[in-house]
């Protein structure tokens, strides 16, 4: 991928740009450029084969021409036109809207979300629907193809600002009720709960033919914290503080976060979701890898 | 203890600035929100009151840097007696090396416990060594190393000089200016009566200097010497001369001396005469035999005694034969050329031959074979004799000129130079006459005032600027009216003499009274050089070189050791020449006159009697015996009764509180940089 690719992932770039519509479109052209035709992954106006035609399949399809020429029907069929369907689960906690720099794990889970959504429906034909939870479902957009659908899910988006606490159970469970077909959903969350109560509540979601991807968001100060002489820690959504030593934030706390994203992994590959640390640093082209990498997977 | 900027101390109200960021923000922690503390332990709060117990260390390094820079810029000091330990002290050492440091072995005795004293020194103590004699001199710069304090005793000879109390005196009272510690005087001599100065005064020691005295030669060894003798320094018939010694005794029994006449090393008479006990006794030689020139003459006796070196009186003679004079006179004038040439004749016979020439005889006389010229009242001198007279004064010959009322007549002094003013004819004036009103006794041709009393002048030349031009003419006598009689003009090397009268009992009456022979006498032998001249001089007297302050011609000297004491620029321009060491000295003048000169120590050094021991309790301001040894004990100076060990001194604290500063802030540095450091980032 070149540079001028990779600056358009940027997510301090991205921070700069109004508007997560034209975040979205600058993310993905940017990374669909950067692919150039990769044989990996189909597109749904990339042309794939001639199937015979069976009773049943939509008339719309059939390639007319085809038909002329050789009076038998063969429906003309695209790469990936698989007509699947992503929702995309946005935890906007309070946990989220840390930051130890420009880029508030909010704004990047926005950045990959509004990117990911805007890659389906444009880019895939796909269906595609939000979940914006915190301790519980506060906003939902059902998936859908229906003209409009991006403009409502960006809103939506824009509307997502960090509040309360984080707990799956509740909204995954209100979700359940919802999702009817199979699709990939998408869960962006900080993750900040015991693995096996998180991937308790998420597994679910895979016993209906669902693919789940599951983006860990952290920011790097999260991970390295950097903490002076004397400070008191306050928890952004218990509100809890109380004050640590900077020989423990370089020490023993690196240990205990490590130690918790390797259990995610292990118990989330365990339970047969695709998890991914995204760093909030980082370009956001990670997430959108890992995200055709699971649809591939599908067709 | 006190301050010297004591406003200073409210500084240290600055420490509330420390006592605020520890004791009020620290209860501030930094409060840092983040996105889940569910990987921190609450219970390294224990660590964090760890930390905050060592903050006090930094608060009280804080605290001291404050209050130290506070105290530092307040200058404090303490007050401390000097009692308890050794105040810097200044050690000073005169040795005494005068001529009677030579009698025995006084010099080397006083060496010998100066070096003792210098063995005992403290080795903090500054010591500076000093040489008296006449004068005191700096043998060494007070100075700490015993090794050139050593070398300074062993370098002092002994002079021939006089020593005198009176110089250390001053010396001391230089050095207590100059000084900033106490001085200790210690004077190794062996404290001649006849060193003390007439006034006992001039011997007082300034506060701060304690006097310390080591006597050396006690007591006093009986002395006989040469006291003095009388001898003409030049004679022209020996037969004439007469020489008269006399023999001193010191402390001396009656005893019978053999004393010898010496002439150029060869004893040409002898006597036996009787010296009575500590008294005089004197000897006569009738007759002189000498050869033409100069002769190096001595008187000694055989005393063997202590001093043996006063033993002997040098004087020198010089055998020459008359020396030609030459009077010029107009021809009419027949009155001067007579009263001149015998009044000369009368004070100094055999000792010059007088020419006398009228103006037209004396057109083509070469003056520089004559000693002397007199121009007596002459109208107009012939432009080739006056040229050659002002060549003859340039080389160092002299010129008497007497103004009578021929001379003027003419508008310019011949000879002198300048113009001759309205003439004072007193004849005229009520009284018929004017006298002498002032004299310059200085003068070696004046004599006294009262020699000039009785002398009526009726008339006077009067010369324009001749007050005016003080550099170069002197007036010597004035009238009473305050015209200029007696001036003397220095030009080139000689002298022109001016007499604003005549010779000619015409003018005046001088010619008739008795102070007319003495002044010819003291005048001619002034201006030919023989009139101060003395058979013997005394050391460290001083000798003119040159008669003007014009650079000419170079003199040479040669000393008794056979050395020239003067470099090449200094016999060009020096006017005088200190008879440093006795003996005889051989002098050759700028006008090209030779001269020998001898040259003895003092005869008042021949006396060793001592300092009378109440007079010495009285120069060290405590009564006491005199120590004779570097151990002796030591006695205040007048003056310093109440000397720097009893004044408490003010020390200052200012170097110990800076110190203390600086360990304070470098402590605190550290402790600052160990505990509030932001943690090295990890792998």
């Amino acid at each position: 991928m070149s540079a001028t690719v990779q600056r358009f992932l940027d997510p301090a770039v991205l921070g700069a740009i109004s508007g997560l519509d034209l975040v979205a479109k600058t993310v993905v052209d940017g990374f669909v450029a950067g692919l150039h035709r990769s044989a990996d992954f189909g597109f749904s106006q990339d042309f794939a084969e001639y199937r015979a035609y069976a009773p049943g399949d939509d008339l719309r399809h059939v390639d007319w021409n085809v038909f002329a020429r050789t009076e038998r029907a063969y429906l003309k069929r695209y790469r990936g036109e698989t007509n699947s369907l992503l929702t995309v689960l946005l935890d906007a906690s309070n946990s989220m809207s840390y930051a130890s720099h420009a880029v508030k794990k909010i704004d990047y889970a926005r950045y990959i979300a509004a990117s990911l959504l805007y890659l389906a429906i444009r880019k895939q034909r796909d269906a595609a629907g939000l979940v914006v939870f915190d301790d519980e479902v506060r906003s939902f957009v059902r998936p859908s193809t229906r003209h409009g659908q991006l403009q409502r899910l960006l809103a939506a988006l824009e509307l997502a600002e960090p509040r309360a606490r984080t707990r799956f159970e509740a909204p995954l469970e209100h979700l359940r009720g919802f999702l009817r077909r199979r699709g990939i959903i998408v869960i962006l969350s900080d993750l900040y709960e015991p693995p096996d109560s998180v991937i308790r509540a998420i597994e679910p979601l895979r016993y209906r033919g669902n693919e789940v991807v599951l983006f860990h968001l952290l920011d790097p100060g999260e991970l390295k914290p950097q903490i002076g002489a004397s400070a008191v820690l306050v928890d952004l959504e218990s509100a809890t503080r109380f004050p640590v030593t900077a020989e423990y934030a370089a020490g023993r706390y690196r240990e205990r976060i490590s130690r918790h994203i390797e259990s995610l992994r292990v118990a989330a590959r365990g339970a047969g979701l695709a998890y991914q640390l995204l760093v909030t640093d980082q370009p956001l082209d990670a997430a959108l890898r890992e995200y055709l990498t699971v649809r591939q997977g599908r067709d | 203890m006190g301050f010297i900027a004591p406003a200073f101390l409210a500084g240290a109200l600055a420490v509330g600035l420390p006592l605020y960021l520890h004791l009020l923000r620290r209860h501030r922690s930094e409060a840092l929100p983040f996105s889940s503390l569910m990987f921190f332990e609450p219970r390294e709060e224990s660590a964090v009151r760890r930390r905050r117990l060592r903050y006090w260390l930094l608060l009280a390094l804080r605290l001291a840097v404050v209050l130290l820079a506070a105290l530092a810029f307040a200058q404090p000091y303490v007050m401390r007696l000097a009692a308890g330990a050794a105040p810097a002290r200044l050690e000073v050492l005169a040795i005494d090396d005068s001529f009677s440091m030579r009698a025995g072995t006084r010099l080397a005795d006083a060496k010998r416990a100066a070096l003792a004293l210098l063995a005992h020194k403290p080795a903090g103590e500054s010591a500076q060594v000093l040489a008296l004699s006449s004068e005191v001199s700096a043998v060494t710069q007070a100075t700490r190393d015993p090794s050139a304090l050593r070398a300074a005793v062993q370098s002092i000879g002994p002079t021939d000089s006089r020593s005198s109390f009176a110089a250390l005196a001053a010396a001391a009272r230089s050095l207590a200016e100059n000084a900033s510690a106490p001085i200790e005087l210690h004077l190794f001599s062996d404290l001649q009566r006849t060193s003390m100065p007439p006034s006992f005064a001039e011997m007082a020691l300034p506060a701060g200097v304690t006097l310390v005295l080591h006597a050396v030669g006690r007591p006093a060894e009986p002395n006989w010497a040469v006291e003095s003798v009388s001898a003409p320094g030049e004679v022209w018939n020996p037969r004439d001369a007469r020489i008269q010694a006399v023999i001193a005794g010191y402390g001396t029994p009656a005893a019978w001396k053999t004393v010898s006449l010496v002439v150029n090393g060869r004893t040409v008479a002898t006597r036996r005469i009787d010296v009575p006990s500590s008294g005089r006794a004197a000897v006569e030689f009738d007759s002189l035999e000498l050869p033409h020139g100069f002769s190096r003459c001595a008187v000694r006796i055989d005393s063997a005694d202590a001093l043996p070196d006063d033993d002997e009186y040098r004087f020198t003679v010089e055998r020459s034969d008359p020396r030609p004079g030459l009077l010029i006179h107009e021809a009419a004038d027949g009155r001067s050329p007579l009263y001149f040439a015998t009044a000369l004749a009368a004070a100094a016979p055999s000792a010059f031959v007088l020419d006398t020439l009228t103006v037209q005889q004396a057109a083509q006389v070469d003056p520089s074979s004559y000693s002397f010229v007199v121009l007596s009242d002459v109208g107009s001198v012939p432009g080739g004799l006056a040229g050659r007279l002002r060549e003859y004064v340039g080389r160092g010959g002299s010129v008497l000129v007497t103004l009578g009322t021929a001379a003027a007549q003419q508008g310019q002094v011949p000879v002198f130079g300048g113009a001759l003013r309205t003439s004072h004819l007193y004849a005229r004036e009520p009284e018929g006459f004017v006298s002498v009103g002032a004299a310059d006794t200085a003068y070696p041709a004046v004599g006294q005032p009262s020699e000039w009393e009785s002398v009526k002048f009726f008339y006077a030349a009067g010369l324009e600027g001749t007050d005016a031009d003080g550099t170069h003419a002197r007036v010597a006598l004035r009238l009473a009216d305050g015209t200029p009689l007696l001036i003397e003009r220095s030009l080139g090397e000689g002298r022109v003499v001016l007499l604003a009268s005549g010779f000619d009992n015409l003018t005046n009456d001088l010619p008739l009274h008795p102070v007319f022979v003495a002044f010819v006498d003291r005048t001619i032998r002034y201006l030919t050089g023989t009139e101060g001249r003395s058979s013997a001089r005394v050391v460290d007297d001083f000798v003119a070189l040159r008669a003007g302050e014009d650079r000419g011609l170079g003199v040479e000297v040669v000393d008794p050791e056979g050395r020239r004491p003067l470099s090449l620029q200094a016999s060009a321009s020096a006017q005088w020449l200190q008879l440093a060491h006795a003996g005889y000295y051989e002098l050759r003048f700028a006008n090209g006159r030779e001269d020998l000169i001898a040259v003895n120590p003092d005869r008042h050094e021949s006396d060793l009697a001592p300092m009378a021991p109440d007079v010495l309790a009285l120069w060290r301001g405590t009564p006491g015996a005199v120590s004779s040894s570097a151990a002796a004990p030591r006695a205040t100076a007048p003056g310093a009764a109440a000397g720097p060990e009893d004044t408490p001194a003010a020390h200052s604290l200012w170097w110990y509180v800076m110190l203390l500063l600086l360990l304070a802030a470098l402590a605190e540095s550290a402790a600052g940089s160990r505990y509030l450091g932001t943690p090295r980032e990890g792998p």
